[in-house]
């Protein structure tokens, strides 16, 4: 038996994160009422990032050209490299301005028992631009916990042979929390990277 | 129902935006996988607690046989963080992991392998925090290669190393097709044994009857071990009917990475 359409668009709605089957009626009956223009909007700004999207010749970022655009800009520091697992960790690391330097996307992290191993991931990549480039120092930015932290580990002992800085981000308590309510193991990290005030 | 037991983190999954699907080992309902709402946020009251390796003290919310009950609450009893946090060492203990997953069935009571698989933690996290210790960084494998043999026999899946599996003569080939030793005569006909020497023989005994506090005192050599692990290695993969995906890691070379 066909679907009906709005049974359709429900469904199709339930397959985006966070959407349980109640929002995504809520969401379709809203899409209902939509002027046409603003949903045919929506819909087509879905099909054109799927039409256009890829991933940047250099780092990984998500681009519609062949190069992203933080690769392309000559403004930024060319000797320094931050690695992070996905393409959605460049957009907060931008949002902080801390950083000035360029980027690499992994596209995943380490884990031996996901079957995720080194050439899943474009670590390859990372190395010929080390070898191709003069760069200065290479920020592990992969997430603070085990898989993110193996992959930092692989990194940094598959880049030995090259004599480059490798730095990891420091691990810490969130800024706003109490002390009292971090545990053993985040607080541990915290202590051992203190620094001098 | 509001529930509580204790368990061991096995492997996370992402699941939706920040949440996490949990899969824990507990000695009384075997395997058991919860949904963890928002883990990954950096302020979530669960912080470390369900990084693999964790031992903890859990709540969980959920009528009987929901196939996701919700974690309330997880209290780190121990975090074995020295163990995780060297990619050598963590790699090892995967396996171990990935075996328990795929032997272990979900709710029910399993005991023996639970506190086999906490035991076999607390060794190598003892030996790593040991300095004088007999045993190397890379011999870790010999606790794991004792967490196997042992597991694979709770689990009923030992193969049969010291006899003939059929009219228990002695002999020295083994057959992977039978998961057992075959005589001469009872060989006939079938194909692909692997020797297996009266040292590796004795390895594999002393690791199954030894207890794990003892297990240090064996000192077999890296070919002896890796002999006896080959042939426990083609043994799992044959009952399960695919490698361990850990094994992966351990088949893949770093120049492959830079040829
Ligand atoms: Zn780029
Ligand atoms: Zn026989």
């Amino acid at each position: 038996m066909e679907q009906n359409i709005i049974e359709k668009l429900i469904n199709e709605l339930t397959k985006l994160p966070g959407i349980g089957r109640k929002t995504a009626q809520r969401l379709a009956f809203f899409i209902l009422t939509m002027s046409e223009e603003d949903a045919k909007g929506i819909s087509k700004a879905i099909s054109e990032v799927k039409e256009k999207a890829r991933f940047c010749n250099e780092c990984f970022n998500i681009t519609e050209n062949e190069v992203c655009d933080i690769c392309s800009n000559t403004v930024r520091d060319r000797s320094k490299l931050c690695v992070v697992e996905e393409p959605c960790n460049i957009l907060v690391i931008e949002r902080s301005k801390c950083f000035n330097g360029l980027y690499h996307v992994l596209l995943g992290a380490l884990s031996p028992i996901d079957g995720m191993t080194p050439e899943k991931l474009k670590i390859k990549e990372l190395i010929r631009r080390v070898e191709k480039n003069s760069l200065q120092e290479i920020i592990i930015a992969t997430n603070p916990n085990t898989k993110g932290e193996m992959t930092a580990q692989y990194i940094r002992d598959i880049l030995k042979p090259y004599n480059i800085k490798v730095t990891r981000i420091a691990y810490g308590l969130p800024i706003g929390g109490d002390i009292e309510f971090a545990d053993e193991v985040t607080l541990g990290k915290a202590i051992e990277g203190r620094r001098e005030i | 129902m509001l529930h509580r037991t204790e368990g061991v983190v096995l492997r996370t999954f992402p699941f939706g935006e920040a949440d996490l699907i949990v899969t824990y080992i507990t000695p009384d309902l075997g395997i058991l996988k919860l949904f963890a709402k928002s883990p990954r946020k950096i302020k979530s009251r669960f912080g470390s607690s369900l990084e693999p390796l964790t031992h903890s003290r859990i709540a969980f919310w959920g009528k009987e046989n929901t196939p996701l009950p919700r974690l309330t609450q997880s209290d780190i009893i121990h975090s074995f963080q020295s163990v995780r946090n060297t990619l050598s060492r963590f790699l090892a203990v995967s396996e171990m992991l990935e075996l328990t997953i795929n032997f272990i069935p979900e709710r029910d009571a399993n005991k023996k392998s639970y506190f086999l698989l906490l035991n076999t933690l607390k060794a190598i996290e003892d030996n790593s925090l040991d300095n004088s210790s007999v045993i190397p960084l890379e011999n870790e494998n010999l606790f794991v290669s004792h967490f196997k043999i042992k597991f694979l026999k709770f689990a009923g899946f030992s193969p049969k190393l010291d006899a003939c599996g059929r009219c228990g003569k002695n002999g020295n080939n083994f057959y992977i097709s039978h998961g057992s030793i075959l005589c001469e005569t009872c060989a006939r006909g079938i194909d692909y044994p692997i020797r297996i020497s009266p040292a590796a023989l004795k390895l594999y005994i002393d690791l199954l009857t030894w207890d794990i506090s003892k297990i240090r005192r064996i000192k077999p050599s890296n070919m002896l071990l890796s002999e006896l692990s080959n042939i426990i290695n083609m043994h799992i993969k044959y009952i399960l009917s695919k490698p361990l995906r850990c094994r992966d890691f351990f088949s893949f070379h770093v120049n492959d990475l830079t040829n």
